[in-house]
């Protein structure tokens, strides 16, 4: 590896023995990135569905009955996916925070957790009331959550390359 | 906020096409196929690629392999590539980073391995 440069917490991260065991064991990293495909499938996969209900797919289904189903299984793709991206993080920690794809990863993934806290603390409390139709603001949240989802592993993958 | 979302989105695109590319393939250039022997100065058997700092008559080249299960899998283990050890590799410069090789195969101990 070349010479460790970067902010101190970032080569000592980099230092640390997880870190060390992600490069060096021989099925570690990619038994990781598996988790981490894993974890982001619940994810983004919960959150879409619930997205494409909000834009108006499948209005049969109920919106609540649906929220409680889908959004626990979002959390726990969340906490699958943060500890494993950290991981692999960890392993090349300094190189990877300078690369364009993974800066605007965060910055996305930023956007996307703000636009689910924006909607869940203020448009969905009104759920109860919408009857069959969402509204515009929802609407509007769902495909904003849509495109900054695509975002997020568009740049996941693109970081392999850039 | 939708108009924002869109740009940024759009702006995860066109990186593809218009950033320089480092681990992929397409940041090399496949048209110039380079044979370079030399003796390994540091190695890394690491994920996600393993590499040498290949020393070679007129210049240090850093030559970015493949990962090291992959490797191993198929004969090279880490020994294989110590410093001190003459090795060749065939593969192709890097676009924009000079010095940067991406080996398609390496030759170490008499042993020849792909390493795509």
């Amino acid at each position: 590896m070349p010479d460790p440069a970067g902010p101190a917490l970032l080569v000592w991260l980099e230092a640390t023995a997880p870190a060390a065991a992600m490069r060096e064991a021989l099925w570690l990293y990619p038994a990781v990135e598996v988790v981490h495909i894993l974890g982001f499938v619940l994810l983004v996969g919960a959150a879409a569905m619930f997205d494409l209900r909000l834009l108006g797919v499948a209005r049969g289904l109920d919106l609540n009955a649906l929220a409680r189903f889908l959004l626990p299984w979002s959390r726990t793709g969340l906490a699958v996916v943060v500890p494993s991206g950290l991981l692999l993080f960890s392993a090349h920690a300094t190189e990877m925070i300078e690369n364009p794809a993974f800066q605007l990863k965060l910055a996305l993934i930023l956007a996307a957790g703000l636009n689910a806290w924006w909607f869940h603390r203020g448009v969905m409390r009104g759920a109860a009331a919408w009857g069959g139709a969402t509204p515009r603001r929802a609407r509007l949240a769902a495909g904003t959550s849509l495109l900054l989802w695509v975002g997020v592993i568009a740049c996941g993958r693109l970081l392999a390359y850039l | 906020m939708n108009r924002l979302n869109a740009l940024l989105f759009g702006a995860a695109l066109t990186l593809s096409a218009t950033a320089q590319a480092h681990h992929g393939w397409s940041g090399y250039d496949a048209g110039q196929t380079l044979t370079l022997t030399g003796e390994v100065a540091e190695s890394g058997y690491m994920h996600p690629h393993g590499y040498v700092k290949l020393r070679t008559p007129d210049k240090t080249w850093t030559v970015v392999l493949a990962p090291p299960s992959r490797m191993e899998r198929r004969g090279l283990p880490r020994e294989a590539l110590a410093v001190g050890a003459t090795v060749t590799v065939v593969g192709y410069p890097h676009r924009d980073t000079a010095d940067e090789l991406r080996a398609e195969r390496i030759t170490a101990a008499g042993n020849t391995v792909e390493l795509r």
